[in-house]
Parts: C-alpha cells; structure tokens; sequence
C-alpha cells in the first residue's frame, strides 16, 4: 500500500467510528428462543464483595464477564468510600453508560444499584438487583413465617410473627403483600403494608381463601375461595370489595397468577376426565381455554413472564419436580430446571425457584436462557414460594 | 471542547491517553471515551436519600375484613359462623378414629371409606346442635397452592357426602391443611398414603351442647 492510501484508509476507518459513536450500536442478538444472548464484558477495577456481587448480579441480566479479549464491552470502576462505575465500548471506546458514584445504604446496596443501570444500559431490559423477594419461611412444626430479602436471600427479615402457618406471598407493588394466613383459623387472606405494619382482612369466609395473586397493575386481586362449596377463582379489589366469581366447576381451582396486561388469568384445574392441566380466562369472566403442555403433566403454580412471552410452571415428572415454561397458549415447552414454583424476575430473564425435600426446601436463582442457576443463602428450615417484586 | 475542560477538572479521573497528534484524534477524544471519566454527580439508592434507614418491618394488630359479596346459593355454600371455632378438647372417638383416606392426587371417596362416613352421620344426626370442621392434607407430592387447592376439594368430599346422607351443611365447615401437616413423616408410598386424609373435628359452639369450654 502506497503511504497516500493508508492514510486515506486511516481516515475513512476514524470517520467511521466518529459515526458509531455517533449512533450509539449495541448489538443485542437474540437465540432461537427469542431471549438475548448473554452480552460479554469485560469488568475491571473492582475488588472483594463488590466484585462479586456486580458479577453475579450481571450473570442473571444477560451481561456475562468474559475475558478481556473476548469482551466486547468494558466495565470499569471502583469501590473505595463509595461504588462507582460505567460502562465503555472496547472498540469505539464511546461511553454506553458514563461512570456513575453511589450513595447510601452499604456498598453492597450500590453494588446492587450499579449492577442495574450497567445492565439496563446494555440489554434494555429492566434491572432486578434492587427489587426484593418475598417467599415462606418453615420456622418450627405447624408454623411459617414470611420472610422478604434481597433478591439474593441477602439481608432477610420477617414480615409476619405468628407462628402459624401462612403461605403465598403476593406483592403489590413494592411495599405491600398479600398472603393466606391461618391466623384467625380458617386460613384467610391479608393485605400487609410493609412500612406500617397494617394488616387486614381482605377475604375471610367459610371454608378455605388461599393463593392470593395480586394483578400486575395492582387494581385487583385473583383468589382461590371454596366458600361456594368447591374451590373456585375469584377475583376482588384490593380491599376485598367487588367479589367476583370467575370459575364454577367442581374441580379443585388453584395458583392463579395474570398476564402483564391485567386481562387474562392463568389458572391450574382439571380437564373433564380429570387430567390436571393450565387454563387461561378472561379476568372478567367468561369461558376457559386450557393451555396444552404436552410433555409436562400436573403443570401448577404457573407465572406469566412481565413481557408476556412466556408462562413458567412446575410439572411433576415421576416423582421429580421439574420447572418448564411455555408460550401463553401452550403447545410446546421447555424444561429450564428441576425444582419448584418459579417466579420471573422483572427482566423476563431470571426466575428464582425453590428445590429439595419437604422440609428442606430452598431458593435458587436461574438464567433461563444459559440454565445457570446459583443457590440462595438459606433462612432457617426450609423456604418457598418465593415471589419477586416486580 | 467541554469534555476535556470537564475531565481536567474531575477528581477521579485517571488519564491514561496516548498522545494524539492529529486534529481528527482530538476530536475523536472530545466525544469521548478512552480516558476513564469521573462520576457524573452520585445516585442516591431508593430510601436512603436523606440519611433514612429501612425500618424493620412492624406489624400492626388484625383488623377484621369487611363483609363483601354475597354468599353463594346451591347446596353446597359453606357456613360463616363456624370459620374460626376452636378445637372442643373432647373429641368423640367416632371422629377420631374414622379418617378418610384418600388415593393419590384424588378427591373421591373410596367404597372402603363410605362406612367411615355412615358413623359420622350418624354421630351428627344423633344432636343437631353439632358442628364439625373437615380438615383435608395432602402428601408432599405436589405443589403447595396445588396441594392446598386439593386438600379443600378433599375435605369438601367428605362434606358433600354426609349432606348427601342427611347431615345440615350448615353443621360442617372445611379447611385445607394442604402439605405442612403430615402425619407420617418420610418420602415413601406408606408414609404418603397415611398423609393423604380428612380429618373430622367437633367445633366448640358458644353455648351450644357441643361446648364443654365456651369461650
């Protein structure tokens, strides 16, 4: 090459990445299931628990930490007084998120903070570091408390002390919870303001009010009441007011949870010859449809991804439960890992999950599209149904 | 220029740049990037913006929910006024020993558990100021809700039965114990089919006959 043209090649090639850096490319390919592919980055500067953390909090938001040859992004920053960090193209070197400090709480909590706006800069996707897990808690024979914490079972505390049995945790939105408590005796359920302490009586009849599932825009509220004579889906507001019944059959109705846009609920009961299966229904009534999940019998405990894309459930395989999900109107699924009663994180990404023998149970974090799961830090016997605060 | 002006001025910046000699690589700079850049002001977390700490969760007293909807006609709606009985300490032996069992993920009531059913009818027809709570349990296979859902159904089956054979619906309330109360601990057929069960409970009744302890 002549000297004249290389520096024309020269030129070209800074011009060009002057227009890149111009229009801000991230390149966010997709696999055959429709999720992103786990976006490589390079993270530096960091040490200890912090480092950890970020790592581990990117890995269930799609950013993996590679190499730095294979990185295609940069992630630097520090952790002295204080969390700081951003986020650079290794090629164009423009900034994809400029480097941020943290505030506050401990350096962990920002790490937290740091870990979501590196994620949502690259993947666009909401962060889920920073949203709490509710989910029960065994704290001696016949009684459970709920417990919330960190999405990584970190810094947990009680929510109820009541020694009784309790069970399904709902959020609305994130400073209350709807649970099914045996407090009063017949088990009935509650609405708790996290802040307060407040905590009422929303559904309290005859026979048994269970698996409270609040809808996503927090205006109603899907429940399972057998005060008809059989357990049937119901829906009330948030107060409990406006009880309205979805379902009459005289199959046992169970878990409901709602798609993303408040319209549709999902439900688990029996098709007539007593096959357990999904169902969906209009959240203002009207027939119901089951969901086909050929290959996962007993499908229960269902949980709509916050995109809309997918439904998690558990199926019981020979004596083993296994976690699948499956498009809104079923007919093909995808086992994703062995365990029980899944809840998406806000991502549609991560799900958190419980495992093991009754008694034993604990909660575990999952990428769904890589099936990288990691354990949570166990709070006394056994923990379940665990529910992310979206 | 800004940006140089700005990084020149940023305590944590870390200059590492090469020396550019060109006007292109200068610009190239000026938009931005290869030097580390210090923190564009500080993100309070949520919570924590004016020194205030997350309290520990208080827990306020229980109020009583309000009377919403309307009961449900057909036979089989049940009674209000029996949800929250407590236990009588003296229970017959013809409720103790008569639980139901039930096979696995099923609701029905077997022919072997009919008999079982007959005396307990016959127990509540003998005083109409009786009231009993039918508590259905699951074995471990399952999930919780799902469990939960079945041991209602369970328990409804009994109850649906003893008014098939005259006993009032307005004697028997049902709860669901789902999975948390095994009888017979283990991950075996033998422990699960004594799990699989209803339970048939005299209510104290304020007053009532049933009452040796009213409250």
């Amino acid at each position: 090459m002549t000297k004249p043209l290389t520096f024309i090649v020269s030129l070209f090639l800074a011009l060009s990445a002057f227009a890149a850096e111009e229009r801000i490319v991230i390149e966010r390919p997709l696999d055959d299931l429709g999720f992103l592919k786990p976006i490589p980055v390079s993270i530096s500067g960091f040490s200890g628990e912090v480092d950890s953390v970020l790592k581990n909090d990117l890995l269930f938001m799609g950013v993996v930490n590679v190499p730095l040859e294979q990185a295609k992004y940069l992630v630097t920053g520090s952790n002295g007084s204080q969390v700081e960090g951003g986020v650079t193209d290794k090629v164009t070197k423009h900034p994809v998120m400029p480097r941020k400090a943290y505030t506050g709480g401990s350096l962990r909590l920002q790490t937290h903070a740091l870990a979501d706006d590196i994620a949502q800069a690259l993947t666009q996707l909401p962060g889920i570091a920073q949203r709490k897990i509710a989910f029960k808690t065994h704290t001696g024979p016949g009684a459970k408390e709920i417990y919330i914490a960190d999405y990584d079972g970190h810094g947990a505390k009680p929510v109820t002390q009541d020694r009784v049995n309790v069970t399904a945790p709902s959020w609305l939105g994130r400073d209350t919870l709807y649970y099914s408590s045996y407090k009063l005796g017949n088990a009935a359920i509650f609405s708790h303001a996290l802040k307060t302490g407040q905590r009422r009586a929303i559904a309290r009849y005859g026979g048994s009010s269970i698996s409270p599932a609040v809808s996503p825009d927090g205006s109603k509220v899907a429940m399972i009441l057998s005060k008809g004579g059989s357990p049937d889906l119901y829906v009330s507001d948030p107060e409990g007011g406006n009880l309205r019944q979805l379902t009459t059959t005289r199959e046992a109705e169970s878990s409901p949870c709602w798609s993303p846009d408040g319209r549709t609920i999902c439900y688990t009961s029996r098709e007539r010859g007593g096959r357990a299966s999904l169902f969906r229904i209009s959240a203002s009534g009207g027939g119901a449809t089951p969901i086909p999940t050929p290959g996962a019998p007993i499908p229960s405990e269902p949980d709509w991804s916050p995109n809309g894309k997918w439904i998690a459930f558990t199926s019981l395989i020979g004596g083993t439960f296994r976690i699948f999900i499956t498009p809104p109107d079923g007919g093909r699924v995808y086992e994703v890992a062995e365990g029980e009663d899944p809840s998406w994180a806000p991502n549609s990404r991560a799900l958190i999950f419980c495992k093991g023998p009754d008694g034993g149970k604990r909660l575990s974090l999952l990428d769904v599209p890589t099936k990288q799961t990691k354990d949570v830090p166990r709070v006394l016997e056994s923990n379940s149904q665990p529910g992310w605060a979206r | 220029m800004g940006t140089l002006k700005m990084l020149s001025t940023t305590q944590q910046m870390h200059m590492k740049c090469t020396k550019f000699v060109s006007l292109l690589a200068l610009l190239v700079i000026a938009v931005g990037t290869g030097c580390k850049r210090g923190p564009q002001g500080t993100t309070p977390l949520p919570g924590y913006g004016k020194g205030s700490v997350p309290s520990d969760r208080p827990q306020g007293p229980l109020e009583p929910g309000p009377k919403v909807g309307e009961d449900l006609t057909g036979g089989g709606a049940l009674p209000e006024n029996l949800k929250d009985l407590l236990a009588d300490p003296n229970q017959p032996a013809v409720l103790r020993d008569n639980t139901v069992f039930f096979a696995y993920d099923s609701a029905d009531i077997r022919p072997s558990e009919t008999s079982k059913l007959d005396a307990i009818a016959s127990y509540m027809k003998s005083s109409g100021n009786k009231a009993i709570r039918i508590e259905g349990h699951c074995d471990e296979r399952g999930t919780e809700e799902y469990n939960r859902a079945l041991g209602e159904r369970r328990a409804l089956a009994a109850r649906e039965y003893l008014v098939r054979v005259g006993v009032s619906g307005a004697q028997i309330d049902t709860r669901t114990m789902g999975e948390d109360n095994p009888v017979v601990p283990g991950h075996t057929e033998a422990a699960w089919s004594k799990n699989r069960r209803d339970e048939f409970i005299l209510l104290q009744l304020p007053g009532g006959v049933g009452a040796t302890n009213p409250q």
